[in-house]
């Protein structure tokens, strides 16, 4: 077994992986853009994205087979309601742990703690409601062990394509929402300049709950991306959270680009670390690797600012 | 910008009660029953269709009309006292009394708890007031966000183990695969413990110092992580997950005299209130000092303060150092209670001393040992019947609670319990608008 | 919300909600008919990430307690505390201390990590009080010299070496894939049956996963190692996405894990059709298929609201009133917790999962293991490993 035997598996699992990361990621980049602010409770926001779409699709589930238009119409419905729990956790965060701090101009730090403390009472608050233990669908929406292609001889399964393409879908669909539309450029202007956009007749306000409830949609529906591949959990976000905030740290903290860029490379070099050092040693090759990059390039892969990435 | 944003923030009435019911309907939820995987919505459900909601909704009203009938009165009295209180704790003016009441209910207090809550004293209050003593100075005093501070703990606990064996049933144990040649009584490891944590911090810090702001805290972040996963994953080195079981107890033995703090907490309690003291003291004038003072200058304005001749990152470096080596002195106290195992050294060990110190007011050292003492005491005191009307919080859903309360208290009383002097300035400077609160990284909070 | 008038609006906030909280749980703290009232310990995990486990142990404990005070034939009452350490080491000893220091408590079930047990047991060994783990497997905790120690489980070498033996003898591997993840409980079992698979002459694989999610690129390593039989030393939710993702790679050798993961849900999260055939060794009968325990079911269930008993309810179960049989025969001395832990050491319990006996150092005489096989859908018991290894 070398590594070159195995190059192009490792290479599909990171990607895959590396995808899911980029598209949390993105709530994290957006809302640093914006308010230059590490939201901590993100990673909850991704976790009741991802019960949300779990139980709609649970709900919705027929007892009997199911046939592909279905499984399809299954997913893109998990993605709705995820995106739509995403979208109403970022909401409700942001209107109790965020703005009531910013009409009374705390520091940086409070934020974080009060993220913190959101975060706690969120997924804790989910146990509580969801039950302990780890939930998935009670049937796969699509069979497994059904090799949809194969790219250099990596094995590649029918829902970690579906995955996969989802979640590039969303990274150009948001690509296009902050380049091309009115929402994209207010966003930007708070992100180059919140005083001089507010004078401009930008409404900041509006401005920053709709980049938390867009970073929010993005979470939820990959939320339940996650929780359709693997399960969900409320202590679920914890992890990828961080996971996803390096790699938007990796690509250049505020940089839409950046993030995805981020959270591609950071996948891929947990799977070429694993098969070197081991499933131990992952998260030391990953950490290793972003304090590498961040000497030569301080400021991220890409740079940092939003504003310039569009 | 700061006031047109609030101008046009100004709540009708409607939103308001909007506000307090929905709050009323989440204590509702939060106190109700729980819900299960199977039947996802039946906790929120049996909760709030239920006839207890009404008493909610009551409390909701009543919340709302207390709110509104105070009106734009400020409540004079509390605003005073606490005034008074910060004042008592948080300014320079020697107040010899007021320091030696505090120290004297330090001192007093714990005899009257049980042994529970004088073990929890220790541990989880006392040792965290040390960490987040350490802490403040490098997020305090320097401005530098670390969320891998738990490393240094770590380092200083497994320096005990290595350095230390003890005699159980007869037999000689090692805590670890390996010690060292020469082994010592805890008390000597201080010393080496604090060198190699403080070397450890300027390893760290050295290279990644140069990085500002969010990017230092995923940095910090990754080291913690890494030293975690090494403890756990070393085996030949650190037992792995089994964890260091064996590390002998503090004593000190000198000429004839000879005393051995054994299991009970309380002597722990005070060993460690003593250095605490110590500990705050040097702190105190450490802040006032030279380097004090040119931490300050690099918080504030890091660019400023190069250009005025500061040696910005020497004097980074200073800090990362200092707060590292307490850590790792904390570590040497918390491993010699004899068993310690990698999953005390956790990324939420490292955000628990952060939340204390931001909580206790940052940049104070009474704020980081006030924060210990609120935070941990309420995590202990969670655990039982609320006094007088007899909730117990199931154990469960302590954390919900203890989230809520830290996020209440932060959009309450964003600037912590006892904030330093220097900071209430600059916070009330950032809310008349000049300038940013805070400046750590480059942005202000934009509106 | 408006915010600026925060203090009385704190005040109004905490006083009502307590008050209301106060109205809405009226716990039943009933007195007990001229009884007098004995207490029962219990400490595990009730918070945090473990939760479940602590409340599969914390319900097994109520329900033989509530057994036994339905019963009426003790000349006392029981009761339950219990004491919640988290499942880590450091809230251990302070979770410990809070029972010792409850003087009504004379016997304690509990703790149930072995992190924790290390941590709390020199307090319970100086108090002289009676702990009784469910779950806690490390084979160290019976050498520490803990005096007031017991567990009801075999430690993981007894069931390692079983394990070990039946996929060397019984599925023949030639090679064995020794799967743990980096968890006290996890070492600890994949060590020993690595040295049993080395012993009975077949070759073993050594990697180790902390808990994740996404097990696809070890599926990834497994396969490419070809293996025979694969064993993994973990729990059940990380053993379930395991044995996904090495299905959907299209593994075809032997799958196998140890108690750990011996639970419904390992099905649950594996889906139905990846289970299948997959098995399981457990120092436990399991509850939920155990003709034996069918009563203990029915009453778990009337006791906890419905709940079904979990992973280590049985052994909580067994150990509770394995400390109610000896209080009993105590009598009046039953309020002594010297006596009590003295007693224990020549217990002699038939209970649902094993006889409950103990050696000198605590350790359960029966080392039964069960060897269990997933067959359409469901957990089917195979027999013991006595039976089956010849």
């Amino acid at each position: 077994m070398s590594f070159v035997d195995q190059f192009w598996q490792l290479t599909v699992t990171g990607l895959l992986v590396g995808a899911i990361y980029a598209v949390i990621a993105l709530g994290y980049t957006l809302v640093y853009g914006v308010l230059q602010l590490i939201n901590f409770a993100h990673s909850e926001v991704f976790m009741l994205g991802a019960f949300g779409g779990l139980f709609a699709v649970r709900a919705l589930l027929p007892s009997g087979n199911i046939n592909a238009l279905l499984s399809v119409l299954l997913v893109l419905a998990g993605l709705a309601f995820g995106a739509a729990s995403g979208g109403l956790a970022a909401f409700a965060l942001e209107r109790t742990a965020y703005r009531p701090l910013r009409r009374r101009g705390a520091p940086r730090l409070a934020y974080l703690i009060s993220a913190i403390g959101a975060s706690l009472f969120a997924s804790n608050l989910a146990g509580k409601e969801f039950g302990r233990d780890s939930v998935n669908l009670p049937k796969d929406l699509f069979t497994y062990n059904t090799e949809v292609f194969s790219v250099f001889g990596a094995r590649v399964s029918s829902q970690d394509l579906v995955v996969f393409l989802v979640a590039l879908a969303m990274l150009l669909i948001l690509d296009r929402v902050v380049s091309g539309t009115q929402l994209g450029r207010g966003i930007r202007a708070v992100a180059q300049d919140a005083d001089t956009a507010s004078l401009m007749g930008v409404n900041v306000e509006r401005v920053i709950v709709r980049t938390f409830v867009i970073g929010g949609l993005l979470a939820g529906a990959g939320g339940f991306l996650y929780a359709m591949k693997f399960n969900a959990s409320f202590t679920m976000g914890f992890i990828p959270g961080v996971k996803a905030f390096t790699a938007a740290v990796l690509g250049g903290i505020g940089n839409v680009r950046g993030a995805v860029l981020g959270g591609l490379v950071l996948g891929l070099v947990e799977n070429y670390g694993q098969f070197f050092l081991g499933a131990d040693y992952t998260d030391v090759v990953a950490f290793m690797v972003l304090v590498l990059i961040l000497l030569v390039r301080p400021s991220g892969l890409l740079g940092e600012r939003l504003g310039r990435a569009a | 910008m700061t006031t047109a944003v609030s101008a046009r923030l100004s709540s009708p009435l409607a939103r308001r009660l909007g506000g307090c019911l929905f709050l009323a309907l989440v204590t509702a939820v939060v106190t109700g029953p729980d819900g299960s995987n199977v039947h996802p919505l039946d906790g929120v459900k049996n909760s709030l269709l239920n006839t207890r909601v009404f008493g909610f909704l009551v409390f909701g009203l009543l919340l709302f009309a207390v709110t509104s009938l105070s009106g734009r009165t400020k409540p004079i009295g509390l605003t005073q006292v606490r005034t008074r209180l910060s004042q008592a704790v948080g300014q320079r003016g020697t107040r010899p009394t007021g320091y030696l009441l505090l120290l004297a209910i330090a001192v007093l207090v714990p005899l009257q708890l049980s042994p529970a809550a004088q073990g929890s004293l220790f541990l989880d209050v006392g040792i965290y007031a040390l960490l987040a003593l350490g802490l403040n100075v490098v997020v305090g005093y320097a401005g530098l966000l670390d969320l891998g501070y738990i490393a240094f703990y770590a380092i200083g606990a497994y320096t005990t183990a290595y350095f230390t064996s003890s005699v159980i049933n007869g037999k000689v144990v090692y805590p670890l695969p390996v010690h060292s040649p020469l082994l010592l009584n805890p008390f000597f490891v201080f010393p080496i413990a604090v060198l190699i944590a403080s070397v450890a911090g300027i390893i760290l810090g050295g290279p990644t110092l140069r990085l500002r702001g969010d990017y230092l805290a995923i940095v910090t972040l990754g080291f913690g992580e890494i030293v975690q996963i090494l403890a756990r994953n070393s085996d030949p080195l650190t037992n792995g997950s089994r964890g260091a079981f064996g590390v002998p107890p503090l004593s000190l033995h000198i000429g004839g005299f000879s005393y051995t703090w054994g299991q009970d907490a309380l002597p722990y309690y005070y060993l460690l209130l003593g250095i605490v003291v110590v500990v705050m003291i040097a702190f105190s004038r450490l802040e006032r000092s030279r380097i004090g003072r040119a931490l300050a200058a690099i918080r504030e304005d890091e660019v400023a303060a190069e250009a005025s001749g500061v040696q910005t990152l020497r004097y980074k470096l200073l800090a990362f150092a200092i707060g590292a080596s307490t850590s790792g002195f904390a570590g040497v106290l918390y491993a010699t209670r004899q068993f310690f195992n990698p999953e005390t050294f956790s990324l939420q060990a490292s955000i628990l001393v952060l939340t204390i110190v931001i909580f206790g007011g940052m940049g104070n050292i009474f704020g980081a040992v006030l924060g210990a003492v609120v935070l941990q005491g309420l995590a202990y005191i969670l655990r039982d019947p609320i006094p007088l009307i007899g909730f117990k919080v199931p154990d469960a859903d302590r954390f919900v609670y203890f989230g809520a309360v830290i996020m209440i208290m932060m959009v309450f009383r964003p600037q912590g319990l006892v904030p330093s002097r220097r900071r209430k300035r600059e916070i009330t400077m950032s809310e008349q608008g000049m300038g940013s609160a805070d400046s750590l990284g480059s942005g202000e909070v934009s509106a | 919300m408006q915010l600026r008038r925060s203090v009385p609006l704190v005040a109004v906030l905490v006083a009502g909600s307590l008050a209301l909280t106060a109205c809405g749980s009226s716990n039943n703290s009933s007195s007990s008919g001229g009884k007098k009232t004995i207490k029962i310990g219990f400490q595990g995990p009730l918070s945090g990430d473990n939760a479940q486990l602590g409340i599969n142990g914390e319900f097994g404990v109520k329900t033989a307690i509530e057994e036994a005070n339905k019963k009426g034939d003790l000349p006392f009452t029981l009761q339950l505390v219990t004491s919640d350490d988290i499942g880590k080491p450091e809230q251990g000893a302070t979770a410990a201390q809070r029972l010792i220091d409850d003087s009504g408590v004379v016997a304690v079930v509990g703790p149930m990590f072995s992190g924790a047990t290390k941590a709390a047991e020199p307090a319970f060994t100086k108090a002289g009080l009676l702990s009784v783990s469910p779950s806690a497997t490390n084979p160290q905790l019976t050498s520490l010299g803990f005096t007031t120690f017991f567990r009801v489980i075999p430690p993981d070498d007894a069931q390692g070496q079983e394990a070990a033996n039946y996929l060397t003898k019984v599925v023949k591997a030639k090679t064995v894939f020794s799967l743990d993840d980096k968890s006290e409980y996890g070492t600890g079992l994949s060590s020993v049956i690595e040295k049993q698979v080395k012993a009975n002459g077949s070759t073993v694989i050594h990697d180790g996963i902390p808990p994740t999610k996404d097990y696809t690129a070890e599926a990834d390593k497994v396969i490419a190692a070809k293996p025979d039989a694969l064993f993994y030393s973990g729990y059940y939710a990380e053993f379930g996405l395991l044995v996904r993702a090495l299905k959907s790679k299209g593994f075809t050798g032997t799958i196998m894990s140890g108690d750990g993961s011996n639970d419904d849900k390992f099905i649950a999260a594996a889906g139905a059709s990846n289970a299948e055939g997959v098995l399981l060794t457990c120092p436990c009968g399991d509850a939920n298929v155990d003709p034996n325990a069918k009563d203990f079911l029915a009453s778990y269930k009337a006791t906890n609201g419905g709940a079904k008993p979990g992973t280590y309810s049985p052994e909580a179960y067994d150990a509770t009133n394995a400390i109610i049989s000896v209080l009993k025969s105590l009598g009046n001395d039953a309020t002594n917790r010297q006596k009590v832990a003295d007693a224990f050491k020549t217990v002699n319990f038939k209970g649902i999962t094993k006889t409950i006996a103990f050696t000198p150092t605590g350790e359960v005489t029966a080392k039964i293991v069960f060897v269990y096989k997933v067959v359409g859908g469901t957990r089917t018991v195979l027999g013991t490993t006595v039976d089956l290894v010849k």
